[in-house]
């Protein structure tokens, strides 16, 4: 077992599992995105960031890839991860707006905010079809191609696949296939809709109306940024 | 062996390959062999010299003579005179920028005395493809050492208290590493040379490796043997196939030799080694994706923990190194860890190789030791800057790197002052910036090196990148807003913070430097539109119509020219200028001096060109009609080109501006300073004529002060005040005795003499002095009928003589002498009156902080120079006088107004100041931009109480057709000047000597330019949310 300190407790885990491991074991929550729990970690997406050390010498390492060292320093909310993890958001969103997991992330964690263009891509490249097609399904028909501001998730050299079982397996792992509920023509950028604390619904409904399904179907979440604004404290 | 009496060292560096070196090889033996001198002299090809600038290089020795940029042609005349007759060819031989005489000894020139060669010591002297050439210069001697005489743990020991760092760019203690990689248990270990040097501009791993690769392999060897390695694998990227060449040949002949492979020198050290080719990736650079490359897997970084010296090839321990890393450790060993650490400083022990390149007028490759100041490589290496041009920052460490602006040049260099100052030591990249390159577009290069290059595994760096290039574009565009900033530092931060490997940790570092530096240069492109370097073409449009402080639309009136249109020329030169006679023939033309066809060329004689428009068109001189007046009335103190064009401007705004005016005459220093044969009275009549028409009242004789005050201008309902008062009063020389009959300054000359007074002078005139006031006194006294002899005394040298190089140029040949490198030490006098000035000669030393070398009096160099007459003409300052003792103003420590910036407002409400009455003596054409931006300014305060300008990029205002050329007019176009008056008719009178452009002359001229304007497309751009 390895000892270390996990937001200033003292904590142990099996040698050989990584911070993020040991944190869901010890029920602190981090914010993931490529990492798929039954598929290796890829340390890609950098949500799950941590900072290790302490003082000058501290980093930020994506936890999901770091192993448990004995004596590590580990904190899981500091400033600079805030920060980072904010931006890491943002960039998201600007990527794929109409992905409901990433909309998700950002009402959790407050991000009012897209300074960027939107591209409105349909892939954030967090490699899980990659993973999940070769790992799970024993597939390997997709992987990434190019690299920079190039890179994507393709078969070799973009032709029809061999290997390609049409399993779907991708498609069911993949975050910005999740639609939010405004669907790709959204009005808005961020929708914080369904992750506030304050449904609107409440107010001329009995029950919250998204548990029912008809999710954003009631129409009183339409122009929630700014409602969100006005309900919520600035916490920025 | 075959002795020779002279070898023939060709440089084929991959530089002076490129230039043509393997054939000046091949005619020097042509030539050699023509001669049949074939027995006495030897021609190697030896790897790269160095200075790159200079080639193709041939080095004779044992003389140690340096030819320089031979041509095929060349050879023939090198080989009769120098070698047969024994005279060194002065043409072909190198002269140091700005002076006159050549340096034929390799070791003289200031390039290589200031370098100290332990890396690169056999750079040029032997043929990299010859193992007995590098043995024979005590090669492989290091390795016998320490596998016969030395064990693992004292090798080790030795790397490590050397000093030694990584010189791949983080600078980790090499001998720790090895340290820690030898004590990790296991038979199976590997040595890697990371040769993959991406930065762009470096080539410092590649000049090893062409030079001297057994440099390398020796070092490796030594290693493995430290270490307990058997196999070491050199990853050479592609893109140097003349480095793989020869790395592979010196492999083949080390495993030849008994010095590579099983068994070497019978110690039964088994060590092979292995070259692997990169595949085109910066990223592949990194370490951990480096090995993942040599296992064959893709080139991405991986975590870090386990570190490659406990996990790396294959799992197994591996220590990696630079090659430059490497080539130190024969040194090392050879000489010994005390030898090494006396070189360098405390935290940085031996030497560095640096590329030396950009904006710097001897590139190429230098080795220095740690901790000489970056200002010595510059200027006593680098030799400076080319075309006198100002030095503006270094950037160093590549992409990963940061600028050093120019007050920091005294920094030492070493790891830990280039990471405090915010930049990095890298992998030795130099890339050297003059005032012409825009440190925003320098960042977006950057960027946009990086988001090709990034892996893309991480959101932050992949994204980051991205999105930070996007911004910098956008500002380059003239779209940024001052958000921008703020967004790009977060997303720096978080590029930093987030990012795995080193390329994204980094990557934020050219942005972030630039903008603690640079801070302003980013403000211009954002709020006010400009690109100071005059670089970034959305911004600019047409560099000359953006350099000019009005903004003249130059490129559409020589496009008029161009066709033959010169009534559409004039009006466009009217339109925002009324003092268009005035700038057509005194303007400084700062246009010019940023032409694009100036780079490489002649620029375009632009302001010949304005006067051309005026000569030539034939409709009738016209002015703006003239607005309502709206009786509002302005106060404007001083009628010299500021004055004018604020009155002018307000003007046509409908405001009743009225000049008062001190001098009997109108004009400010235009009617005073400077004198008719530069600026003939007409033509000045004619300009001030035009303002007067446009309804400005000029009240001469009014001295402020003294015929009346502030304080009265308001009470007679002027709304505002505009204090344009230049700077007339000379400044005092400072030495003794300059009160005494005969010394006048330049000022009061010059005035004395326009107003037509009778200016008391002798016969041999002397000026002390290097601008324009100087040039133009000493111009002025030469033409006078009294005058025989006039000297100009100026303490630094004619490059750096403030004054325009035409002015200079015209009094030299009107035969005024001129003492460079003088200054004045004791005005000598008879009587009271002067009879000579005591000077003492100076000579240029250390470069100071603003770039140029300081001039420093040469003891014991004392002489006398006669005279009967001392104009001092060494600056101005405005005349203050009429201020009274409890005046509100905020005064600068130069005598000057301190005004806003933007919207030349002093402290004092309605009162607004600008011209040389702010900036002390400046050009014409700034004095008349700030005429035209008080003229808003004023426009504005009065309307809206507040005064906010909106800024845009300069674009044209109306689309010319571009002229067409035929091919013959393309191929013969050079750059007509203009006619000057003979030198012996200019004698005792004042007529004008620049006589303009023929009109033919003037259309030839024309068609010559580029139509820089015609490259800029504004597309629609959708809204984006």
């Amino acid at each position: 077992m390895i000892n270390f300190i996990l937001n200033g407790l003292e904590v142990q885990a099996q040698e050989g599992s990584t911070i993020l491991e040991a944190c869901k074991f010890y029920g602190i929550e981090i914010p993931t995105l490529c990492y798929y729990e039954g598929l290796s970690p890829y340390g890609g997406c950098r949500l799950c960031l941590v900072e290790i050390g302490k003082g000058e010498n501290s980093k930020l390492v994506s936890s999901c890839t770091y192993p448990v060292e004995e004596g590590l320093i580990v904190r899981t909310n500091t400033k600079r991860i805030v920060n980072a993890r904010k931006m890491m958001i943002e960039l998201l969103i600007s990527i794929a707006p109409q992905s409901k997991t990433i909309q998700d992330l950002a009402s959790k964690f407050h991000v009012t905010t897209v300074r960027f263009p939107v591209r409105h891509e349909d892939c954030v490249l967090c490699g899980r079809c990659v993973r999940m097609c070769k790992e799970q399904m024993q597939g390997g028909a997709i992987g990434f191609t190019a690299r920079g501001n190039k890179k994507k998730i393709e078969t070799p050299f973009n032709v029809r696949s061999e290997e390609c079982r049409l399993c779907g397996g991708c498609i069911y792992v993949c975050p910005a296939c999740q639609l939010r509920c405004q669907g790709p023509d959204a009005k808005t950028d961020l929708c914080s809709g369904c992750l506030s604390l304050e449904p609107t619904c409440i107010e001329t409904h009995d029950d919250y109306q998204c548990w029912m399904g008809t999710t954003g179907d009631c129409g009183t979440c339409e122009g929630r940024p700014d409602q969100i604004k006005k309900q919520m404290p600035d916490d920025r | 062996m075959k002795q020779y009496r002279t070898h023939l060292l060709v440089c084929a560096g991959t530089g002076c390959v490129a230039a043509g070196s393997f054939e000046i090889k091949t005619a020097l033996e042509k030539e050699i062999g023509r001669r049949k001198l074939q027995n006495e002299i030897a021609v190697i090809s030896t790897g790269c010299n160095g200075f790159c600038e200079r080639g193709p290089i041939v080095v004779v020795q044992p003389e140690g003579i340096f030819y320089q940029k031979l041509k095929k042609e060349d050879i023939p005349s090198l080989v009769e005179e120098h070698l047969l007759k024994g005279r060194p060819v002065k043409r072909l031989l190198y002269v140091p920028p700005a002076e006159a005489r050549p340096v034929p000894k390799m070791m003289d020139i200031g390039f290589f005395k200031h370098q100290r060669l332990i890396v690169l010591k056999n750079r040029g002297r032997i043929d990299p493809e010859n193992i007995e050439e590098y043995i024979a210069f005590e090669g492989y001697q290091a390795l016998e050492k320490a596998l016969t005489t030395m064990d693992p743990g004292e090798i080790v020991k030795e790397i490590k208290d050397a000093g030694l760092r990584g010189r791949g760019g983080a600078g980790f203690p090499t001998g720790l590493k090895w340290e820690i990689c030898r004590k990790v248990p296991g038979n199976s270990k590997y040595v890697v040379c990371n040769a993959d040097e991406g930065d762009p501009g470096a080539f410092m791993d590649r000049s090893i490796l062409e030079a001297d690769p057994h440099a390398v392999l020796e070092g490796m060897t030594i290693g493995a043997r430290a270490i307990g390695a058997t196999k070491g694998f050199i990853y050479v990227r592609t893109e140097y196939p003349l480095a793989l060449k020869r790395i592979k040949i010196a492999i083949e002949q080390a495993e030849q030799y008994g010095l590579l492979g099983a068994d070497i020198l019978g110690t039964g050290f088994d060590f092979s080694i292995e070259v692997k080719r990169g595949a085109g990736a910066f990223v592949s650079g990194e370490e951990t994706s480096l090995l993942a490359a040599i296992e064959g897997k893709i080139g991405i970084p991986k975590q870090r923990p386990p570190y490659p010296v406990h996990r790396g090839l294959w799992k197994k321990p591996t220590n990696i190194n630079n090659v430059e890393t490497w080539a130190n450790v024969p040194h090392i060993i050879l000489r010994g860890a005390k030898w090494y650490s006396e070189i360098g400083t405390e935290g940085s022990k031996g030497t560095k190789i640096f590329s030396l390149v950009g904006k710097i007028n001897n590139t190429g490759l230098v080795e220095v030791p740690m901790g000489i100041a970056m200002k010595d490589i510059i200027y006593e290496i680098g030799g400076g800057i080319p075309n006198n041009k100002q030095i503006k920052a270094v950037q160093t460490g590549g992409p990963s790197g940061g600028c050093i602006p120019k007050r920091l040049l005294d920094l030492p260099i070493d790891y830990e002052s280039l990471k405090q100052a915010g930049s990095m030591m890298g992998s030795g990249g130099m890339i050297v910036m003059d005032e012409d390159t825009c440190m925003v577009d320098v960042a977006k290069y950057f960027m946009n090196f990086l988001r090709d290059e990034s892996c893309g595994k991480c959101l932050s760096c992949r994204e980051g990148t991205q999105r930070i290039w996007e911004i910098l574009d956008k500002i380059t565009r003239g779209k940024g807003v001052p958000a921008d900033i703020d967004l790009l530092e977060e997303l720096a931060v978080a590029t930093k913070d987030a990012s795995m490997c080193g390329l994204g940790q980094t990557a934020a570092n050219p942005v972030l430097s630039t903008l603690q530096y640079f801070k302003g240069e980013y403000e211009a492109h954002i709020k006010y539109k400009k690109c100071p370097a005059v670089v970034c073409k959305g911004i600019i449009s047409s560099p000359c119509q953006h350099t000019c402080p009005i903004e003249t639309e130059a490129p559409q009136y020589i496009a008029y020219i161009a066709h033959g249109q010169f009534e559409k020329a004039y009006d466009i030169i009217l339109k925002d200028n009324p003092l268009l006679n005035v700038c057509a023939r005194v303007c400084h033309h700062p246009c010019e001096a940023k032409c694009r066809a100036g780079q490489g060329g002649k620029p375009i004689a632009i302001r010949a060109l304005k006067r051309a428009a005026i000569e030539y068109n034939s409709a009738k001189k016209r002015t703006h009609k003239r607005l309502k007046a709206s009786g509002v009335k302005i106060a404007i103190i001083g009628s010299g080109p500021s004055g004018l064009m604020a009155a002018y401007d307000l003007a046509q705004k409908g405001y009743a501006p009225t000049i008062f005016e001190a001098l009997p005459a109108a004009g400010g220093m235009l009617a005073i300073g400077i004198p008719d044969y530069r600026l003939p009275k007409k033509a000045l009549v004619e300009d001030l004529d035009r303002v007067a028409n446009a309804g400005v009242e000029i009240r001469t004789g009014q001295k402020l002060g003294k015929d009346f005050s502030i304080k009265d201008l308001f009470k007679q309902d002027y709304r505002a005040v505009y204090i344009a008062v230049g700077a007339h009063k000379s400044i005092k020389l400072g030495i003794p005795k300059e009160d005494s009959a005969g010394v006048v300054p330049a000022m009061e000359f010059l005035t004395k003499h326009s107003l037509g007074e009778k200016t008391a002078i002798g016969v041999r005139v002397g000026v002390i002095g290097g601008g324009n006031s100087a040039v133009d006194a000493a111009r002025v006294a030469k033409r006078l009928p009294a005058v025989k002899e006039v000297t100009i005394i100026y303490r630094r040298t004619r490059n750096e003589m403030p004054a325009y190089a035409e002015e200079i140029e015209d009094a030299l040949e009107e035969g005024i002498n001129i003492q460079f490198l003088t200054a004045p030490t004791e005005i000598v006098t008879k009587d009271g009156r002067i009879t000579g000035v005591r000077c003492t000669r100076m000579e240029l030393g250390a470069v100071d902080e603003s770039g140029r070398r300081r001039p420093l009096p040469i003891k014991g160099s004392d002489f006398l120079v006669e005279l009967d007459t001392l104009i001092s003409a060494i600056s101005e300052q405005p005349d203050l006088s009429f201020l009274k003792k409890d005046h509100d103003f905020e005064i600068s420590g130069w005598n000057t107004f301190v005004v806003n910036k933007e919207t030349l407002a002093t402290n004092v409400p309605g009162i607004f100041a600008g011209g040389d009455a702010i900036r002390g003596p400046s050009s014409v054409i700034d004095a008349m931009a700030d005429g035209k931006k008080v003229a808003k300014a004023i426009d504005q305060y009065l309307r809206n109480g507040e005064i906010k300008f909106e800024y845009k990029v300069t674009r044209p205002s109306v689309y010319v057709e571009p002229a067409k050329l035929t091919v013959k007019e393309t191929l013969e176009s050079t750059r007509q000047d203009t006619k000057k008056l003979e030198v012996g008719k200019r004698k005792q009178n004042f007529n004008e000597v620049d006589l303009g452009l023929s009109k033919s002359g003037a259309i030839c001229e024309a068609k010559r330019c580029l139509r820089c304007d015609l490259e800029v497309k504004d597309e629609d751009e959708k809204e984006q949310k």
